[in-house]
């Protein structure tokens, strides 16, 4: 017999918002489904009422761990509107923190992924870790988590050579730990044997459900928008693309900690070839009315930013479409016939930044496995049906 | 320089179906199709051009008339195919049968823009709340949020 287990919107096992509903006969997934919109917060429909300069400040705010990849793809969409061209210092330095903020979402993805799979050691050590790479966001941009740095036609802060130097020392530290990481994840036997063939994606389905980024790769898809489509200076940065054929969590982890390596070659390679300048050029307040696409690799894979101008101070159109829900349609697929406690694993494993999930409330009947889902308006009419006598202080109104 | 073969291909290809071919960067392309000619033009780019990844869907309110456009990747070049379809039909077939992936961005566009994908195969509401109220589609630019006024309890009535 089949049950319907609701998980989430708030669950121990998930670290943010999602409404996922699993359908389970056994042990075994046999359908899932997703109910985004519990943290929708409506960023689209504010953005067309702020200016084009606040919109840097509202595009950071999407996201608390890829802030810097909402900025600039939003800023070098602009910049394209603008008919305006960052100078190569300043793009240099936007590459740089973009790396630097790849490391410290891929690094504290491996934590996660090592606490989810029961080991929390590894998890601890990895965050120890990524305590370096904040710090050394902490010395560029003055901020942990929103670093602010991006303008339009530029960055906001300049790099000094004691920066520098300092950047590379704590550089050095960081590369010899990802190699006892790297050594240990693909080579301790219970963790290998908790992530191999967990959450399998075939390659012909991450393309057909178009998975993007790590969850893309580690299906056998070299697709990354750093070589496809070079933003910034990735035209003239050495790296390469870092895939895996396994399809499952354990190649994902591989692909994130070989792209560790690629990252710390792309920043000791920008910094090593900074060129002098200026790091600003200055933007004019209105573009004229025209439309962008602007594409960028995210930690968590391709981010795009669709922007419309009309003119005026204020975007007509910005559309914004997060790395992670592209990856909702293969996660799903991940899921099936997988076993319950591989829920969080798996999900895990697309590195989900949720902005949005669910606000019903699911009451399943065990007995018949018959499902009811219940508005939160309708809950507030059972309060008042259990207590329909009592006097109550004011009442809750919709806001529409 | 691959623009200008994948453009030479699609007037090949598409003929008198373009209304109107576009390359303002490179690797940027900008298609416009009619809306009955769009399943025929996504799948000559996806079967015959091998562009398999689409990025999203975009919905741009144009007043009296929406647009929407499916913006699509592969490893050369980022390819748009825009069309528009008028306010007072908003109804737009689904590519999920093409692309499975399209599925959570055509059921944003019924959400957000109120359109009507037919041979949609999960038409349920995905972002907004189970009891938001019928005919009220945020990212349309008539639609107006008015905070409603706070009230403090034991304040002033």
């Amino acid at each position: 017999m089949n049950f319907q287990i609701p998980i989430g919107p708030q669950h121990p096992a998930l670290k943010e918002p999602i409404g996922l509903r699993i359908t389970v006969d056994g042990e075994i997934i046999r359908e899932a489904d997703l109910r985004l919109g519990y943290n929708h917060r409506g960023i689209e429909k504010l953005a067309e009422s702020k200016t084009w300069i606040q919109n840097i400040y509202l595009m950071e705010r999407i996201c608390g761990i890829c802030s810097h990849s909402h900025t600039t793809c939003y800023v070098q969409g602009v910049e394209k509107l603008m008919e305006i061209q960052a100078p190569k210092r300043g793009l240099y330095i936007r590459t740089l923190v973009a790396e630097l903020e790849r490391i410290h979402s891929h690094l504290l993805w491996l934590g996660v992924a090592g606490h989810e799979a029961g080991f929390d050691s590894f998890f601890m050590y990895v965050w120890r870790d990524r305590e370096i790479v904040m710090d050394i966001l902490e010395i560029i941009s003055g901020n942990r988590v929103h670093y602010a740095i991006n303008t339009i036609g530029g960055v906001r802060r300049d790099l000094d050579e004691l920066q520098v130097k300092n950047i590379l020392d704590s550089l050095s530290v960081l590369r010899k730990r990802s190699e006892y990481y790297l050594n240990l994840g693909t080579t301790e036997p219970s963790f290998v044997a908790r992530l191999a063939g967990v959450g399998y994606l075939s390659k012909e389905d991450a393309l057909a459900l178009c998975a993007v980024g790590p969850t893309l790769r580690a299906s056998g898809v070299p697709m990354d928008v750093r070589k496809d489509d070079p933003y910034a200076v990735y035209d003239e940065v050495p790296f390469e693309v870092c895939t895996a054929d396994t399809g499952d969590v354990l190649g994902r982890t591989v692909v994130r900690i070989k792209e560790l390596f690629q990252s710390y070659n792309i920043i000791e390679y920008l910094l090593k070839n900074l060129p002098t300048g200026p790091i600003a050029v200055r933007a004019p307040r209105r573009p004229k009315s025209n439309e962008v696409v602007s594409r960028y690799e995210a930690p968590r894979g391709e981010n795009i930013h669709y922007i419309k101008s009309n003119g005026t101070e204020k975007p007509e159109r910005l559309k914004v479409r997060a790395p992670t829900l592209g990856n909702y349609a293969a996660t799903i697929k991940m899921l099936k016939n997988g076993f319950i406690a591989d829920v969080p694993l798996i999900f895990a494993a697309i590195d989900p930044c949720i902005c949005c999930a669910e606000r019903a409330v699911a009451i399943v009947d065990a007995r018949t496995g018959q499902e009811k889902i219940v508005s939160t308006s309708s809950l507030k009419q059972l309060k008042q049906n259990v207590s329909p006598n009592k006097e109550r202080k004011r009442e809750v109104v919709w806001p529409l | 320089m691959n623009d200008q073969i994948l453009i030479e291909k699609a007037k090949e290809g598409l003929k008198e179906k373009i209304l109107n071919i576009a390359n303002p960067a490179p690797r940027r392309i900008f298609l416009k199709v009619a809306v009955d000619n769009l399943l025929e033009t996504i799948s000559w780019l996806k079967n015959e051009q091998g562009f398999t990844h689409l990025s999203t869907i975009s919905g741009v309110d144009l007043g009296p008339s929406f647009e929407i456009l499916y913006h699509f990747a592969n490893n050369f070049c980022s390819f748009t195919i825009r069309t528009e379809i008028p306010r007072d039909n908003p109804s737009l077939p689904s590519i999920c049968q093409l692309i499975p992936g399209a599925i959570l961005y055509e059921r944003e566009l019924q959400d957000m823009l109120g359109l009507n994908v037919q041979n949609i195969p999960d038409p349920r509401p995905l972002l907004l709340p189970d009891d938001w109220p019928a005919g009220n589609y945020p990212l349309r630019k008539d639609w107006k949020f008015e905070r409603p006024a706070e009230v403090i309890p034991g304040g002033k009535k």
